[in-house]
């Protein structure tokens, strides 16, 4: 893919297909000296949700259900990261509205028999090879096995689960009913309050680069949960 | 140059008559003397249609090319006036500061 095909993938899916053709030409005939502002543009895009145009009903709603399962799966590599070995039955102060904020992005299951063997056999289809690979992990644990090997297969494996859920959720998004807008907006704020903790949880524990990146993701989760509903200004 | 500034050069530009991206782009160039960037201008597009300040132009055509075809609306014209007005009142306080007439 060229570099300008890379850039056009970074905006959201509706400004993409509504605009996609002509910036990836800009892009392409500015050349490197472009790439910035077009960068910029697609991150200032996802901060706004409430500006995309919806070019199929739904469309805003679940793609940002779909970011806010992303954000967060990122958001748990990161905290796997910064501590590797958690205390055992002691609740991180990040995890309540962390986990408050996913449960109200979460596609409903349509109470029919006939979809929900659907979404069951979306969920198997979609997260058998994680699963399995996840079983080798617990495989290699009790065998004692260690190396540079093992450790790259671990943080692959937790890498792959989190791309196959957030792939999950997206399946869902299609059969299930999709959360309200009202709903979004209050899980991408519990979100980022969430991940706003962790990042003040990891500072404690040093961790910057860890500290800095959460940072970033809960302001991202919160300027776009504020934009879901702000009134639009009508100054240009 | 500011999203806002993005904006409104973009408007000023609708106004004259119904562009596509490129043009529209072309235009900013020959009125600023520099064009936006794609970021800039393709997200100062999404923001106005969002607030119903353009739309997408034109009977005949595809469908493809209508959506990319853009107009400003009667909203647009509105509010473009505002601002110019609120611009050209600054504008002329910063001048009678300096000490220069305004032209």
């Amino acid at each position: 893919m060229s570099a300008a095909g890379l850039i056009v993938a970074l905006y959201p899916p509706a400004v993409r297909e509504r605009w996609g053709a002509e910036i990836g030409r800009e892009v392409a005939e500015a050349g490197p000296r472009s790439w910035p502002d077009a960068v910029a543009g697609a991150i200032r895009l996802w901060l706004r949700p409430g500006d995309w145009p919806e070019t199929s009903a739904g469309q805003t709603r679940r793609v940002v259900a779909v970011a806010l399962f992303g954000v967060t799966a990122a958001a748990m590599l990161l905290l796997r990261a910064a501590e590797p070995a958690p205390q055992p039955l002691a609740v991180p102060l990040w995890l309540p509205p962390l986990a408050a904020g996913v449960l109200l992005a979460a596609p409903l299951p349509p109470m029919r028999w006939r979809a929900l063997r659907v979404v069951c056999a979306e969920t198997v289809r979609t997260m058998a090879a994680p699963g399995v690979a996840v079983a080798a992990i617990f495989a290699l644990a009790y065998s004692d096995a260690t190396g540079v090997a093992v450790f790259a297969f671990y943080w692959a494996t937790l890498a792959f689960a989190a791309l196959r859920a957030c792939t999950l959720v997206a399946r869902c998004l299609r059969i299930c009913v999709a959360p309200t807008t009202r709903r979004l907006r209050a899980a991408l704020l519990l979100v980022g309050a969430g991940l706003l903790a962790g990042a003040y949880q990891t500072a404690a524990a040093t961790a910057v680069a860890v500290t800095v990146a959460l940072a970033l993701l809960a302001a991202l989760a919160l300027r776009a949960g504020h934009n879901l509903v702000s009134p639009r200004p009508d100054r240009p | 140059m500011y999203s806002t500034d993005a904006q409104m050069v973009v408007l000023t530009v609708l106004a004259e008559g119904p562009r596509h991206g490129y043009a529209i782009n072309t235009a900013i160039e020959a009125l600023t003397g520099r064009k936006l960037g794609p970021g800039s201008l393709y997200g100062a597009l999404t923001r106005l249609e969002a607030r119903g300040l353009i739309e997408p132009a034109g009977e005949d055509g595809d469908a493809q090319e209508r959506q990319r075809t853009m107009r400003i609306t009667d909203a647009g014209r509105a509010s473009l006036r505002v601002e110019l007005e609120q611009l050209a009142k600054v504008t002329r306080a910063g001048l009678r500061a300096l000490g220069a007439e305004p032209a």
